[in-house]
């Protein structure tokens, strides 16, 4: 069974799929996770999550790091196995 | 006048080693005009003609929101190119040609695709229908690999086709859905009874409108007035309201669905998501212990490898001035001129040039950490850290760059995309101890405090990195305030560095570095040669220098420094190493290191030579750091940074003393 959750993404676990929905946050950001493949609808996979420090996602075949305070501001549908 | 060929592409596509093989060595490294951008121009030669190519920042969009994207961007929308080469990392195929779209939106006609690491898409189990490819997309398509030079004559002979007009392209654009494509005619019809029509493609205005692009509602507002121009914005909130979100964001999903729909269409089988070397690597290398341990390990081989191949060139090349001097010396009769050539001109600039192959070797290190695809990560390890001081991951590479000299760790800084960031850094860089200060601090170390000297070098090192933090906080505060700049940064597949590639960058950079350096300080090392040798030479206590320290001994009085301090920190400005080999001159014994060890324990206390030490580290940037600032930041940063320096070595180096006399009682 898949449970679906809705979290930021600084709320994912190492190893969690999801898909992302919605961005907030500053336009400046927001336009460069766009030109990054990152809109909501995009599939992306945690890779690292060890707070303080960045995220980083996969999306694609592309890894990208996320500084906290703007992966708190990127909603994801968690994909839960 | 030659025709011109623009390369366009994301960050970490193999853009530079593509540039490089259309180019060879015939390649120029400036500014473009206003900003510290690298713009990187050079000569492609096919069929005996010459074509000037222009390498554009690497961006993932063409937004208004960088001064990379805004510069490419409006170097494509001037029509400054005759051809674009999109370069395209062909493993990366979604995201690639987004860029690719928002270059054809803008109606783009004269374009190749340069369908690059072909051979990396392979290995990953991606296959191509090249024909159809083109096809599709209606533009000619050449696969590549620059980095064993596949494809590159083939994309020669196609972007010359190009440029002469023998190949028609015919581009798709994106669609989006009706809502959208109606809103977009109604803005292109306003906007076609202005004269915007002749220079603009409008439907590529009208998209820009859309996503409230600053740079084009400003442009449109000087055309159409404010009242047409209101309509046309609160038409665009009523479809905001539709969406429920940001017009940017639906029209971005909706170009990456349309993309999406291509790629099925040429791309006949897909990369099986799998664990690559690269994501095996990056389990240590962004752990948060293992990351940061691997971090260290690294940056202590590089260096390692730059003093152990540097340091005996440097001393080599020192000796090499100090010969050639005294035989030019030899043939110079007039007293006067030969203290000018030989110890203004070639004993002043040979100090300098003498650290041209350690400057050099950072290059390489700098480049070898960014082409291997390292320096990504290092900024994800030490994000957390830097920012805690204001600072973004980062600019850890230039601070540690600057250990070993502060004129590359400058010129490094431009890896940063912000401004404020850039400039922060810059201004604190001169406070980490480079390595001609190494020689000061371990020499007083040494002389002064033989039993503790590793404690004292260290102390004087944690001191002035400490000072280097602490600045950062209070500055980005009070002086260079502005926005933290989000971070966002891909990590590019590791690679293994192409030679060809780091040696023409480091040597490009280093070329800079010398005629930066060159001019400025061959105007200071005469300053400096006039001041101690007129009216009578530095010795007789009638020199110029020496009447100067005189006048600043009230100040270094305050942190127990007599006026032979202050002389010598003056013409540590030239280097900081000269502040002992001024010693050595006033006391007139030379290079004699043993016997100025004597000699200066005579006249100093321990406290003092701390003081020096320290005073030494923090005061002033020598100058050809306070040219690299100027190059990088402007006149008044390189203001900021010397006058910032030299009134908190000042301060600290009283509190010090004062502290010092107090402790000791």
């Amino acid at each position: 069974m898949v449970m679906i959750m809705y979290v930021h993404l600084t709320h994912m676990n190492e190893g969690e799929e999801g898909v992302v929905v919605d961005i907030h946050g500053g336009i400046g950001a927001r336009q460069k996770l766009i030109g990054m493949g990152i809109t909501p609808g995009t599939r992306i996979r945690v890779l690292k999550s060890s707070p303080p420090g960045p995220i980083i996602i996969a999306v694609g075949s592309s890894r990208i790091a996320i500084g906290r305070g703007i992966a708190d501001k990127i909603i994801v549908r968690r994909e839960l196995r | 006048m030659k025709k011109v060929i623009a390369l366009a592409g994301n960050p970490n596509v193999g853009k530079t080693t593509l540039f490089n093989a259309l180019t060879g060595l015939r390649q120029h490294v400036g500014n473009w005009p206003g900003v510290t951008v690298e713009k990187k121009e050079g000569i492609m030669k096919y069929k005996g003609r010459e074509f000037l190519v222009v390498d554009l920042p690497g961006t993932y969009s063409l937004t208004a929101h960088s001064v990379d994207e805004l510069i490419a961007r409006n170097f494509i929308l001037n029509g400054n190119a005759d051809v674009i080469v999109d370069v395209v990392d062909s493993s990366c195929l979604m995201r690639n040609l987004f860029l690719t779209m928002e270059i054809l939106e803008m109606g783009v006609k004269n374009i190749v695709i340069a369908l690059n690491k072909i051979d990396l898409a392979e290995k990953k189990g991606i296959t191509f229908n090249f024909k159809k490819m083109e096809k599709v997309l209606g533009i000619p398509v050449v696969p590549t690999n620059a980095k064993d030079g596949t494809g590159i004559e083939d994309l020669k002979r196609k972007i010359v086709a190009v440029a002469d007009g023998r190949i028609t392209v015919n581009p798709v654009v994106p669609v989006y859905d009706d809502i959208i494509e109606r809103e977009i005619s109604h803005i292109s019809e306003i906007l076609k009874e202005t004269a915007l029509a002749e220079r603009y493609n409008l439907r590529w205005l009208a998209i820009k409108l859309l996503t409230r692009d600053e740079e084009v509602i400003k442009l449109v507002l000087s055309h159409l007035g404010h009242e047409k121009m209101d309509e046309i914005l609160h038409h665009i909130g009523e479809l905001e309201e539709h969406y429920k979100k940001s017009l940017d964001i639906i029209i971005a999903n909706q170009k990456y669905e349309f993309i999406d729909n291509l790629i099925h269409q040429f791309v006949t089988h897909f990369a099986e998501q799998k664990e690559t070397l690269t994501d095996q690597l990056d389990r240590i290398l962004t752990h948060p212990v293992y990351g940061m341990l691997s971090l260290l390990a690294i940056f202590y081989f590089l260096f390692k490898f730059v003093f152990t191949v540097g340091t005996p060139l440097q001393e080599s090349l020192d000796s090499f001035f100090g010969v050639l001097g005294d035989n030019i010396g030899r043939y110079i009769v007039n007293d006067t001129l030969r203290g000018l050539i030989v110890d203004g001109i070639i004993g002043g600039v040979g100090s300098v040039l003498s650290f041209f192959p350690l400057v050099f070797l950072l290059f390489v290190a700098m480049s070898l950490l960014e082409d291997s695809g390292y320096m990504a990560r290092a900024a994800v390890v030490m994000e957390r850290i830097m920012r805690k001081f204001n600072l973004p991951g980062k600019s850890f590479i230039p601070m540690v760059l600057a250990f070993g000299c502060n004129v590359p760790a400058v010129m490094a800084t431009r890896a940063l995309d912000d401004e404020r960031d850039r400039i922060l850094t810059m201004i604190i860089n001169p406070l980490v101890p480079c390595s001609a200060r190494m020689v000061v601090i371990t020499f007083l170390a040494g002389v002064f405090f033989e039993r503790h000297k590793a404690l004292v070098a260290i102390s004087i090192y944690a001191i002035s990195l400490g000072l280097a933090l602490i600045s950062a906080l209070i500055l980005s505060r009070f002086v260079i305030k502005g926005e933290e700049s989000p971070f966002i940064i891909e990590l590019p597949d590791y690679l293994i560095p192409s030679w060809k590639s780091v040696v023409i960058h480091s040597w490009e950079r280093s070329k800079e570095f010398l005629k930066k350096a060159g001019t400025v300080i061959l105007a200071g090392a005469v300053a400096i040669w006039y001041l101690s040798n007129y009216p009578q030479p530095v010795g007789t206590g009638l020199s110029y220098a020496e009447i100067i320290g005189r006048a600043l001994e009230p100040v270094t009085k305050l942190m127990g420094l007599d006026w032979k301090a202050a002389v010598s920190l003056i013409f540590g400005i030239i280097a900081k190493e000269n502040v002992i080999a001024t010693y050595g001159v006033i006391y007139g014994i030379g290079g004699n290191e043993e016997a100025l060890g004597v000699l200066m324990r005579q006249a100093m206390s321990p406290l003092q030579a701390f003081v020096l030490s320290l005073v030494t580290t923090l005061y002033l940037p020598c100058i050809a750091t306070i040219a690299a600032i100027r190059a990088e930041g402007g006149t008044k940063w390189a203001l900021v940074a010397s006058l910032y320096n030299l009134i908190l070595a000042t301060v600290i180096g009283i509190l010090v003393y004062h502290l010092g006399l107090f402790i000791m009682g």
